[in-house]
């Protein structure tokens, strides 16, 4: 139960409260570059979860087995080669070499499946998965997981690892489809020639995580419910 | 397959740099471990160890020993211990975290050795909203819980405390103020008997 | 582009402000919106990104003869990869506050498109003094976005500049300029600001050319 609540707690947190976009300002170039019409936006807010899911998972593995301080797989090579058993090895300076390289290989492998098994699917979002290898919002997921790794007092699980990357991309997906949806309401305004394109759509994303500002809070309301809920 | 064969002398040849490359990289970041390593693990040591004695208040130097304890619910959990020049404990500094406003806190609870009163707190990390939840790691708030006995439990109050186990909240931060005396109680809570235990069986 | 390729002068002063990788080209978003909530930090940032830059400019330059076209990218984010952990280490080890302060942003600057596309445009093709130049340009061009987005932001927010107190006391802090939405709506309006400029001295320009008749 407690992990249960814990699980929806970083959900909530990963998608609204501290969103991807509007909150760490990760994924902004596409998040300007893509947000003209809504099937777009949905397509490549999609095709990000979708990787950002992939990629979360093999660096979860990678961190955990092999790059994280007291790692088992380098201890187990240490202890075998005889070397000296007080010494801790510590690989995490591979890091992010090795996360940029998962994340091109998530992308490339995301795109073979789907255009194998799913034509359909690749239509609609085929285009936008070479530019997700440079999103800085699935490197930035591989990051969040490697800094939870490191801490012993934290040492997430796969289910935390995982929680935080699908919903991590259904936040962006949610930021990016409202972005969309105000951006071509926008289209009819008559914006000041100065701010038309980017300049605007900033602003506007200003106020999106102004109100995105609101939902502060809402994962500490949850554990308390719960744990009234528990009580009774 | 025709095509496969030729390819084979011809892939080597076009990752040779790659290769290469990767090793001298491969090289460049072993330095770099080895020379900043030591470094970095003492930053990160000294950022704990650093506020230790200060917020148990010994004079003199106090030298510091990491306990483990075994809790009620069967984890384990590391405590230091404030040793004053006589050998005797000067006062425990506990590492606890919890649920903020925003994100996770982590902070350092000083008590006195029986685990009667709370010495001092400090925030070691906190991302609470700028100039209002943050406050939290500030004097005025911070210094409220210097001397408070640990039991009855800490209660938050938004108006002046009228008993000596209330704090007043920062204003407009109730649930920042709330979150860090709940860490506190709940903290405290776990480790009181663990560490009368360690006490009771080390006799220091 | 291939009969008259920029020189290294051309390339040093297209950086900073005619090509500026923020306002002009809108690239590198990320880092530009998370971390100039204060002088300090944005400053750690520019010259982080500095270092990579150049190094990676310089590296690419270097062996552009020997890069096959589609091994290139991998190359650049090896190479950019590998300059970013050593800028990591090193903050960690020197500047263990800023370093901490930064937090993810400063591993982040491996996908920060400025690098990438600078390895590509420029140092893929150029010898390396006029990529050396390029991302020393490009560089300052990025430093003084950053500085100018700080600037606002730090006032506005802490009263501050460095840390220097400069408004009095009285001053009610807009927290919400170090907040997100205060780093959305600074540069979005800042960026309207450059645009104004440089569509007021386009015009000015085309005055002048049309006066004689």
């Amino acid at each position: 139960m407690d992990t249960f609540v814990t699980i929806v707690q970083l959900a909530i947190a990963a998608a609204v409260i501290n969103n991807f976009v509007l909150h760490y300002f990760v994924g902004i170039c596409s998040f300007l570059g893509v947000s003209r019409r809504i099937d777009m936006a949905l397509g490549m807010g999609l095709a990000v979860t979708f990787v950002m899911a992939i990629a979360g998972l093999l660096s979860w593995v990678f961190t955990y087995y092999l790059l994280r301080p007291f790692a088992p797989l380098p201890a187990w090579v240490w202890h075998m080669v005889g070397g000296d058993p007080g010494v801790t090895i510590d690989l995490s300076v591979l890091s992010y070499i090795l996360y940029i390289f998962v994340i091109a290989a998530s992308v490339q492998f995301v795109e073979m499946y789907i255009r194998k098994f799913f034509p359909g699917l690749y239509k609609a979002f085929g285009i936008y998965l070479p530019l997700i290898t440079t999103n800085c919002a699935i490197l930035f997921a591989c990051l969040e997981i490697m800094k939870q790794l490191q801490d012993p007092t934290r040492l997430w699980g796969l289910g935390e690892a995982l929680t935080l990357s699908i919903f991590g991309g259904l936040g962006y997906t949610l930021a990016i489809v409202l972005m969309a949806g105000i951006r071509e309401e926008m289209d009819r305004c008559d914006v000041p020639r100065s701010l038309r394109g980017p300049g605007i759509s900033l602003i506007v994303a200003g106020i999106l995580a102004m109100a995105f500002m609101g939902f502060a809070g809402v994962d500490r309301a949850i554990e308390t419910t719960f744990t009234v809920l528990m009580k009774k | 397959m025709m095509t496969d064969n030729p390819r084979q002398p011809g892939s080597l040849r076009q990752a040779w740099l790659v290769i290469l490359l990767a090793l001298l990289y491969g090289g460049a970041l072993a330095a770099t471990q080895t020379t900043l390593g030591p470094r970095i693990a003492e930053n990160q040591r000294r950022e704990t160890y650093r506020v230790i004695p200060t917020l148990v208040a010994v004079d003199g130097a106090a030298k510091v020993q990491p306990v483990t304890l075994a809790l009620a619910d069967g984890k384990k959990q590391e405590v230091f211990r404030v040793v004053a020049d006589d050998g005797a404990t000067a006062g425990w500094v506990l590492p606890a975290h919890g649920q903020g406003f925003q994100d996770r806190i982590d902070l350092l609870i000083g008590v006195t050795p029986d685990v009667a009163t709370i010495l001092g707190l400090y925030i070691l990390d906190q991302k609470d909203t700028p100039n209002l939840g943050s406050l939290i790691t500030e004097e005025p708030y911070l210094g409220q819980y210097r001397g408070m006995p640990t039991d009855p439990k800490i209660v938050v109050v938004t108006s002046a405390p009228t008993t000596t186990c209330q704090i007043r909240s920062v204003t407009g931060a109730t649930i920042s103020s709330t979150s860090v005396a709940e860490i506190v109680n709940r903290t405290i809570e776990s480790l009181k008997t663990p560490i009368r235990r360690w006490r009771a069986e080390n006799k220091p | 582009m291939s009969s008259s390729e920029p020189t290294a002068m051309e390339r040093f002063i297209n950086g900073i402000l005619p090509e500026n990788p923020i306002y002009r080209q809108l690239l590198g978003m990320c880092p530009t919106l998370a971390v100039t909530g204060a002088m300090k930090p944005a400053m750690t940032m520019a010259v982080s990104t500095a270092f990579v830059l150049i190094a990676a400019n310089l590296m690419i330059s270097l062996i552009r003869r020997l890069l096959k076209p589609h091994l290139r990218i991998l190359i650049f984010t090896l190479t950019i990869a590998t300059f970013v952990t050593i800028t990591d280490r090193f903050l960690a080890a020197y500047l263990y506050e800023m370093s901490k302060a930064l937090g993810p942003y400063v591993p982040l600057i491996i996908v920060n498109c400025i690098i990438i596309s600078r390895c590509e445009i420029c140092a893929a093709t150029q010898g390396p003094f006029t990529a050396f130049c390029d991302g020393v340009g490009m560089s300052l061009g990025f430093a003084l976005a950053l500085a100018s987005l700080a600037t606002v932001r730090e006032i506005l927010g802490s009263g501050s500049w460095f840390g220097i107190m400069l408004l009095p006391k009285e001053w009610p802090h807009w927290t919400i300029m170090i907040l997100s939405p205060g780093a959305f709506f600074a540069l979005g309006l800042l960026l309207g600001l450059a645009n104004w400029i440089s569509r007021r001295r386009q015009e000015a320009a085309a005055r002048q050319a049309n006066e004689p008749y």
